[in-house]
């Protein structure tokens, strides 16, 4: 069974179709290239899938779950992470306590579990601080914990906004522009960590433009194009296809 | 208790002093529309401009239009005033919504209790009579003010939107109402639009206290009250529709009017909370139409 | 020294309100004018209880906070259901509209207010036991209101408002939060109420009007919103003042709008020059 299926899914905004017949699926343990121009509907399709748009016709499955009906905090107890194109790290927060906003179930959500059941909740808290110490380390920002995201550099913020999402422990990931604007190490890092994620059973779905990512990570990839899937397949078909060419670039390169 | 006379009374007394309900309604809507803010200092401006055509009519002893005037200047002066200095100064400091709320309320109170302190809470009116002419029409008593309120409100309303839909500035409130940004892109200041739409609005204030001072008493609180009216009638019409607040605001004064033949009057204060509730509970988009009466009335 | 006490126990009952008001507005970002009268629901549904049905004083007293907070609901719920906006409309609403509907209810005393309510305390000491009972409550309502904004429920708090569509995309239900803590700072006004109404005695719909809410509503702003001292000492500096001005002896019809003029002029002072108030931080952008 696959981890997502997004099925004759339909979206309109006033007289603007930004989605139409989407038919995709999300595997485990694969990492899939979501392609194509700005304003193609890669984002509008996170949003559907995260929840903050309903479709107008369609479903969208997790598991044997339908999700159209639930809250975006909904689903995203249910495993479904993503990340944004603008960062979006609460910039009041610290690096560690954004971290800690992260997981499924947060411990200190309801206001009173805290006086019921003081010992259960300092367990989880106290867990939930490892997790994010270990995450941090992982990425190789382990200094980072009580600093401000707006003091650290673009490349180390993107990577604290991925960070965040493998607090979800989910087993869905929506990766929106991971790599733009990364460079260097935190480009290596985030690689590795993309390619362990999936590696560990997720199911990785990527908006790029950067070719070289998607050649690297994704096995398939799918290309869309003012709203609607033109091709799906794998990365080298996709490469190589003069309608992808003819559709991305105007034309053949 | 239901006999046909007497509900066309009620009927028509409804609409004509839906007059300056609708004319409050469409200066909230205007600037909630353009500037996308809850203007709450409404209430203060027309407690100012009443209490200023006040002094000027009964106090005074100025002519009518000398008296009017004064009350127009000032309520044009004081939301100029308040745009300018208030919502633009927290504006360009990008202060939170909750900010710009805080001050227009606050605002509003402060005013209301400038005016208590100035006027004390005896109810004032603007003539000395407010008895005018009385003709019977098929049984049902029609008043001159009843036709002047009607050819004000609805000589304005129309100017409005031929205002709105045909000249430049009317359509620079548009852009702005739609995208502040995108407008700003194209080179109309956004600053002036707001500021045009806030002076519109001051000149339907001034004319709706006017009418309703010269049918009815006003107090320095009353504004507010008012000024839920407007509000609710905005709510009901659909944000961001100068026509549906208006509509709405007829048919809330309907509401209101008929509401006498079912319920005690003890409880008629009450009415006007209820009914935001409602509003609220289930229309909070603004009243749907039927989709064939929406194509009559499209066009906003 | 009873005056003296009569102040105190007021700097305590708009310590808790202060306080409490900050909660929902300072720290949940929910605008309300409609505190007052959930200030004004403690204290009648406590002096009914107690004195129609019998219940016992500190019974009655958790009855008619429990009841503000139930009826907190009744107008958080609705209004947030469709956006922070709409909940400062529906609170005006309420807040002028209840009084409306107290004026009526016979049960409740009408316009003519609610008298004879039970004192807490009986005896030569009465206002001094009173005065410590509600400051140990209001210090004890400060700690918990800092308490619940400090640490994890106030982390939650504080990314909500950063920006409430990360929150809910990371696993948080932010109407939650929103329900929550306007019920919790409702419901303690409903307590700042009943213990308002076990010592002054007699109620009336006029207590709980629109200038009260102006009134609170400049101690939170000139205080701090979002800090923890801020209302504290806005309640100390705004239970005061007004008493300083009791003492040039003015006529009641003039006293009331000038104190209305006082508060909200403070706070557009402090709006403009200050927004952070005398005890908060640099306002966030």
């Amino acid at each position: 069974m696959s981890a997502v299926r997004v099925v004759d899914v339909h979206k309109h905004f006033g007289g603007i179709v930004v989605a139409e017949n989407i038919n995709l699926e999300l595997h485990a343990g694969e990492i899939l290239g979501l392609i194509g121009p700005n304003g193609a509907g890669k984002t509008t399709l996170f949003n559907l899938i995260s929840g903050i748009h309903a479709p107008d016709h369609g479903e969208i499955w997790l598991g044997d779950q339908a999700l159209s009906k639930l809250p975006v905090y909904r689903r995203a107890r249910l495993g479904v992470a993503r990340t944004w194109q603008h960062i979006r790290l609460f910039p009041t927060l610290s690096v560690i306590d954004n971290l800690l906003m992260g997981p499924r179930d947060y411990p200190g959500e309801a206001l009173f579990s805290g006086i019921f059941r003081l010992g259960a909740r300092r367990a989880a808290a106290a867990a939930a601080r490892e997790r994010a110490m270990a995450i941090l380390a992982r990425i190789g920002l382990p200094d980072s914990a009580d600093k401000l995201p707006g003091e650290l550099p673009f490349g180390q913020q993107k990577l604290i906004g991925l960070a965040r999402t493998l607090m979800n422990d989910g087993n869905v990931l929506l990766l929106d522009e991971p790599m733009a604007g990364v460079e260097g190490q935190a480009y290596e890092t985030m690689q590795q960590v993309v390619r362990d994620e999936a590696a560990a059973g997720r199911a990785v779905c990527v908006v790029e433009h950067n070719v070289s990512f998607i050649r690297d990570l994704c096995t398939r990839a799918v290309f869309m194009f003012n709203g609607c899937v033109e091709q799906s397949g794998t990365v080298e078909e996709l490469l190589a296809s003069d309608k992808l060419a003819e559709l991305y670039f105007g034309g053949k390169k | 208790m239901f006999d046909l006379p007497i509900l066309l009374q009620i009927g028509w007394t409804a609409v004509a002093t839906s007059a300056y309900y609708v004319l409050f309604a469409i200066a909230f809507a205007l600037t909630l529309k353009v500037a996308q803010v809850w203007n709450f200092v409404q209430a203060g401006v027309m407690g100012l401009a009443f209490y200023a055509m006040w002094l000027a009519m009964i106090r005074w002893q100025w002519p009518h239009a000398a008296g009017f005037a004064l009350g127009l200047a000032v309520a044009v002066v004081v939301s100029a005033a308040v745009e300018a200095w208030g919502f633009r100064v927290l504006r360009q400091r990008n202060s939170s919504s909750l900010m710009l709320f805080i001050f227009a309320i606050v605002l509003a109170e402060f005013i209301s209790y400038l005016l208590t302190l100035a006027f004390g809470t005896e109810p004032e009116t603007l003539t000395k009579s407010i008895v005018s002419e009385v003709h019977l029409v098929g049984g049902v008593a029609i008043t001159n003010w009843d036709l002047r309120a009607l050819a004000i409100t609805i000589a304005m309303s129309l100017a409005l939107f031929a205002y709105l839909r045909f000249t430049r500035n009317g359509q620079f409130l548009y852009a702005v109402a739609d995208n502040g940004p995108l407008a700003e892109l194209y080179g109309i200041s956004a600053n002036r639009a707001y500021l045009l739409a806030m002076v519109i609005s001051a000149v339907f204030v001034a004319a709706g206290v006017y009418l309703y001072g010269t049918r009815a008493s006003m107090i320095p609180t009353q504004p507010l009250e008012l000024m839920l009216f407007a509000v609710i009638a905005t709510i009901l019409g659909g944000i961001g529709s100068i026509h549906g607040a208006a509509l709405a605001a007829v048919f809330l004064s309907l509401l209101q009017s008929a509401s006498i033949l079912v319920i005690p009057s003890a409880w008629q204060g009450s009415l006007t909370y209820f009914v935001l509730f409602i509003v609220i509970l289930f229309f909070p988009t603004g009243f749907r139409f039927p989709a064939w009466l929406r194509r009559v009335t499209r066009g906003r | 020294m009873e005056y003296i006490l009569s102040v105190l126990i007021l700097i305590g009952i708009y310590t808790i309100l202060a306080s409490s008001f900050n909660l929902i507005i300072g720290f949940g970002g929910l605008i309300s004018v409609a505190h007052p009268i959930f200030f004004a629901l403690g204290a009648y549904a406590s002096g009914l209880a107690n004195l129609h049905f019998g219940v016992p004083i500190p019974a009655a007293i958790m009855l008619g906070s429990l009841f503000a907070a139930l009826m907190s609901v009744a107008l958080s719920l609705p209004s947030l259901r469709v956006s922070g906006d709409y909940l400062l409309i529906a609170s005006i609403g309420f807040q002028l509209g209840f009084l409306e509907v107290i004026k009526n209810i016979e049960f409740a005393g009408g316009a003519g207010g609610l008298s004879n309510i039970a004192s807490m305390y009986a005896g030569p000491y009465r206002s001094l036991a009173f005065a410590i009972t509600i400051l140990v409550i209001a210090a004890l309502v400060v700690a918990l209101v800092h308490w619940l904004t400090h640490g994890d429920y106030g982390r939650a708090i504080q990314a909500m408002r950063d920006d409430e569509e990360c929150f809910t995309s990371l696993g948080r239900n932010p109407m939650a939060i929103k329900i929550t803590i306007f019920a919790f700072g409702s419901g303690l006004a409903g307590l700042a109420g009943a213990l308002y109404a076990h010592y002054f005695q007699y109620l009336t719909p006029e207590q709980f009007g629109i200038v009260q809410s102006s009134l609170i509503l400049t101690m939170v702003v000139v205080g701090g919103m979002g800090t923890t001292i801020g209302p504290v000492v806005g309640a100390l500096l705004l239970t005061a003042l007004p008493q300083a001005i009791t003492f040039l002896n003015l006529p009641s019809s003039v006293m009331a709008p000038l104190q209305g003029m006082l508060y909200t002029s403070l706070v557009l002072v402090f709006l403009f020059t200050r927004p952070a108030g005398l005890f908060g931080k640099p306002v966030r952008q």
